[in-house]
């Protein structure tokens, strides 16, 4: 392909390296390096001049330094005359504290979904799948399990927070029937860990045979490597946006979803001029 | 005329029309310059929380209501520089949706002022980070000693540019006994305008050190090299441009004589230590009997401590615009000079519109 450039920020080398390789491209010269006085500095080691530049970096690890040397790398393409230039942004920073609506930016967004990449991973692992049933770990997650629940043809089931009166704990609901079924928790993400873990519980308390959660984005800070270790999951399944690595080290029950073919997907047809809505509802190849 | 008369319970002044003062820092070695500057101006910090989650994405919670008021969001600069950015740009972004009326950052270092220069394929960060804080909500900044004094040209907005060279002086003449005996000295030839700046005001000579491991930088600042450097002109019709011949690299020495004196090298930033080191010994080499070193910001970054404390360097005299306190622990010749005052006094007047002409009363065009 003429004209175009990847280049990888520090936040998840191996990620931009898989789509880099299912594109049949090399990732652009980059050096990205702290001054002793931590400032970042970034420097493009090719020509981008006239060329289609997407940058991949996630916002995971040292947030606020990756993002700065997102805005850092983007600048410095601007400023070579690269002739567009695409962020790739896997797992988008602050997304909790405000929404990420198209509507927020002024520039074009493509929100990808991990659904179709998700679905395929439950025909492939889960022998029972016919007869399983999805559950969202809260009432905000009802639309996202219902679709992934019609798609496959089963049943679905909610957990919802009561609270009775004013100084009570929250009480959890399970919402639907898991008696003897395979119960598969969804949710967009993963940060302490603490909701699905209490949710897991409530699960096999009201009689499901095992308790599997997806989840695209696993952040897992803080106490969520020991929660998971402690409930009972048969497996704890996340995508490739946020590197696992190092807590799969710590945590037999983490399996990791590839998601690299879906972006490099994206950036081929964003690229071409191609649409990118395919990808709404089918995993490339 | 009625004077108003504060409520006995009431330990704060507000003046006319309401002004606050905000820290955005999260980490405490940050805001004590914050609270030397509301002490001084005698207002309460305005309440707010800053912290990071567990998954290191900055929170920033403004707890009281900053509708119509002016508010200055003092900003301390750490080890932790964009943390320390994005803090400040959530609390301004997060008070200009509040309809705070003026949104004032003080922000006594401001960062990323050396990579102001176009670098081969890099970014100038600086204009960057212009953009960014005008986007986010500010609309007036107040600095100390800007590394460049063209990044005001960055912003659209007005950009106070105090200097800390008053408070330095002061300690010069102040705290170096027969400080007449003295030579301003430049460890670079970059950095003689503002020793310049200071030889006149205390009536001293001047001595300037050129050489080796000075020109790193400046060559680095060139631009972009263009057209690119040779590879093969074999066959290459077109223009003869001339070649950019390699600077030469004569070994370090001192233009001036600094036999039988005290050195004092000045300078804005004392970041890495190498050069100043590299400058210490050659002047007592030549004769300098008592070396000091006066900067602005001490930043003072990986172990700078330890080679000043091994050096030929007597005293490093830093001004509070970095938290050093670390750096101080391990190495006691360093010292700290207090500049919360005229950060509080530049506030004050900004608030209450005055002239700020008076707090730059005693500077050169070169400082």
């Amino acid at each position: 392909m003429p004209n175009i450039k990847i280049f990888s920020g520090s936040s998840h080398p191996d990620l931009s390296q898989k789509i880099a390789d299912r594109l049949g491209l090399e990732l652009g010269k980059v050096v990205t390096k702290k001054f002793s006085n931590q400032e970042t500095c970034v420097e493009i080691g090719e020509s981008v001049r006239g060329e289609d530049v997407y940058i991949v970096q996630s916002g995971c690890g040292e947030i606020n330094d990756n993002l700065m040397e997102l805005l850092i790398m983007i600048n410095a393409c601007k400023i070579a005359s690269a002739s567009r230039v695409t962020a790739v942004i896997p797992c988008f920073p602050y997304a909790r504290q405000d929404k990420k609506d198209k509507s927020f930016f002024d520039i074009p967004v493509d929100n990808l979904y991990a659904e179709p990449a998700v679905l395929k991973w439950i025909k492939e692992n889960i022998l029972e799948w016919k007869n399983c049933i999805i559950v969202s770990p809260d009432a905000g997650g009802a639309k996202r399990v219902t679709s992934i629940a019609d798609r496959l043809n089963v049943d679905f089931a909610l957990i919802h927070k009561e609270r009775k009166k004013a100084n009570e704990v929250d009480r959890m609901v399970l919402v639907g029937d898991v008696t003897d079924r395979v119960a598969i928790l969804v949710d967009d993400m993963a940060d302490t860990c603490g909701t699905i873990c209490h949710a897991a519980d409530k699960l096999i308390s009201a009689g499901a045979t095992r308790v599997y959660a997806i989840l695209t984005h696993g952040i897992f800070s803080g106490p969520a490597i020991s929660r998971i270790n402690n409930a009972c999951f048969e497996a704890v399944v996340v995508t490739n946006t946020i590197p696992q690595e190092e807590k799969m080290k710590h945590c037999s029950k983490i399996q990791v979803i590839d998601i690299s073919m879906i972006l490099a997907e994206a950036i081929r047809r964003t690229h071409n001029g191609e649409s990118v809505s395919y990808l709404f509802s089918h995993v490339p190849l | 005329m009625r004077k108003a008369r504060p409520h006995p319970k009431c330990r704060m002044n507000v003046p006319k029309s309401g002004y606050r003062v905000f820290s955005a820092n999260s980490s405490a070695a940050c805001t004590e310059l914050a609270k030397k500057i509301t002490e001084r101006l005698g207002v309460e910090m305005g309440k707010s929380v800053v912290f990071q989650e567990s998954n290191r994405e900055t929170r920033v919670d403004v707890k009281e209501s900053v509708r119509g008021q002016t508010i200055f969001i003092i900003q301390t600069i750490p080890r932790d520089v964009n943390t320390a950015i994005m803090e400040l740009l959530i609390m301004a972004y997060a008070l200009k949706t509040s309809c705070a009326k003026n949104i004032i950052g003080v922000i006594p270092y401001f960062p990323y002022s050396k990579q102001c220069k176009m670098r081969k394929r890099g970014s100038i960060v600086c204009k960057l980070l212009a953009s960014m804080l005008a986007k986010s909500g500010l609309t007036h900044i107040i600095t100390m000693d800007l590394h460049q004094k063209e990044i005001q040209g960055f912003f659209g907005f007005p950009v106070d540019n105090l200097r800390a060279s008053p408070y330095l002086i002061q300690y010069i003449q102040e705290e170096i006994p027969d400080y007449r005996n003295a030579i301003i000295v430049a460890k670079s030839p970059a950095a003689a305008k503002r020793a310049q700046s200071y030889a006149e005001r205390l009536r001293l000579g001047l001595a300037v050190i050129h050489g080796e491991a000075q020109c790193s930088e400046s060559d680095m600042a060139d631009g972009r090299h263009s057209p690119p450097s040779v590879r093969n002109t074999t066959g290459h019709t077109g223009l003869e441009l001339p070649l950019m011949m390699a600077k030469e690299k004569p070994p370090i020495t001192v233009v001036g004589d600094v036999g039988g004196r005290i050195a004092i090298i000045v300078d804005d930033i004392i970041d890495d230590v190498g050069d100043f080191v590299a400058a210490a010994e050659i002047l007592k080499e030549r004769g300098a009997y008592k070396i000091y070193i006066m900067a602005t910001h001490g930043l003072l970054s990986a172990d700078a401590p330890r080679l000043i404390e091994e050096s030929a360097i007597d005293e490093v005299v830093v001004t509070n615009t970095v938290p050093h306190e670390v750096q101080k622990l391990q190495c006691p010749k360093i010292k700290t000079v207090d500049v919360s005052m005229i950060l509080a006094e530049a506030i004050r007047r900004i608030h209450n519109g005055e002239s700020m002409a008076y707090l730059f009363r005693n500077i050169t065009v070169d400082d």
